[in-house]
């Protein structure tokens, strides 16, 4: 039977595993203060700091596969970029990747 | 989260290009952690290596425990991980006090080192992080969060300076790490040190107060080559692609002539 694969995955869906993965790595007591929205900054916003976004970067690699080289982008940024980071950047890189 | 069981302790270890024929270990400095080199350094170097950052013990993502910070036992957890990830020699490059574990292990264990890079390595018998120690509380942390820590340009916010507080807690009021620290005043003095017999490059920020540090280290280690780079002691969060190009051209081997 034909099945329809969605392959893509929305920028809903990817916000929410997002917002899962950054609950693992602050717990769930800091979450539940903030108002996490894809407009969010991972170092203003979130409070985020680089060993923060290491355990991160590994949670995206490791779910969504090493067709997303995230620190590979990463690191062709520099920190003012890093800093300036919003959830939606993410977002959008990884709906490119797909 | 790749955390690795050792004989003594479990730590936090990320790999980048694990298929690289040689391997660079790269090891964080005091109340630091991996991710000073992560974003930056390691991804630049793993274009010719497989590269192995890890968090030090208490620190970062690594378990929490209460003694063993000293040189011996750093060095002999590095041996370990080593062991475990089957890596029979390594290029070492370090960072303050990771510049000497690197050095440590050069001395003790000769035949496990390839090349050794010291990035802002202090002498033990003159550093401001005894003194640091010392005159620690709430509010110097905050002033040294702002001038010091890798942290520097990333503005802490109220959970950050919790975080960081508590890890000075814990590091300062319960683990050996004074005492370990204040055991290893004598270290430049080791004999050890002067016979190390590896291609050695110091890496100093000319505004940094380390300066002389590396210029001892320069007089007693044979084959190193002391490099000046614009910045203080926090240059590789000042300027991370200046030392990643430094260690890249220090630790890449010469092509092979042609014809």
């Amino acid at each position: 039977m034909d099945q329809l694969i969605q392959d893509k995955l929305s920028k809903e869906e990817i916000f929410e595993t997002l917002h899962q993965f950054i609950t693992e790595v602050i717990g769930e007591e800091f979450v539940e203060e903030m108002d996490i929205t894809p407009a969010s900054s991972f170092t203003k916003d979130l409070e985020m700091d680089s060993i923060e976004i290491v355990a991160f970067s590994e949670k995206v690699k490791n779910h969504f596969g090493s067709n997303i080289d995230f620190t590979g982008w990463l690191s062709n940024m520099d920190l003012d970029e890093i800093i300036q980071l919003k959830l939606e950047n993410i977002i959008n890189y990884i709906q490119e990747c797909q | 989260m790749p955390v690795i069981n050792l004989p003594n302790v479990r730590l936090h270890v990320q790999e980048l290009n694990p298929e690289g024929e040689e391997t660079l270990i790269m090891v964080h400095g005091m109340f630091s952690n991996l991710a000073v080199y992560y974003f930056n350094i390691a991804p630049l170097l793993a274009k010719h290596f497989r590269v192995v950052l890890f968090d030090m013990k208490g620190h970062g993502m690594s378990e929490k425990v209460q003694t063993g910070y000293d040189l011996t036992s750093m060095t002999s957890d590095l041996r370990d991980l080593m062991d475990v990830l089957g890596i029979e020699k390594a290029h070492l490059a370090g960072y303050s006090y990771g510049g000497l574990v690197a050095l440590k292990m050069a001395a003790r264990f000769p035949e496990r080192v390839g090349k050794l890079a010291i990035i802002e390595g202090p002498d033990p018998s003159e550093q401001e992080t005894l003194t640091i120690i010392d005159t620690y509380s709430k509010e110097f942390l905050i002033h040294y969060i702002e001038n010091f820590a890798d942290t520097t340009r990333l503005l802490a916010g109220k959970r950050q300076l919790e975080k960081n507080h508590r890890m000075y807690e814990f590091l300062f009021n319960e683990t050996s790490i004074r005492s370990d620290m204040e055991g290893e005043k004598g270290f430049f003095n080791d004999r050890a040190v002067a016979a190390i017999q590896h291609e050695t490059l110091l890496i100093y920020g000319e505004a940094s107060n380390c300066v002389p540090s590396g210029r001892t280290l320069a007089s007693k280690i044979k084959n190193a080559t002391l490099v000046l780079v614009s910045g203080d002691h926090n240059v590789p969060v000042q300027q991370p692609e200046v030392i990643g190009r430094e260690l890249e051209k220090f630790l890449e081997p010469s092509p092979l002539p042609v014809g």
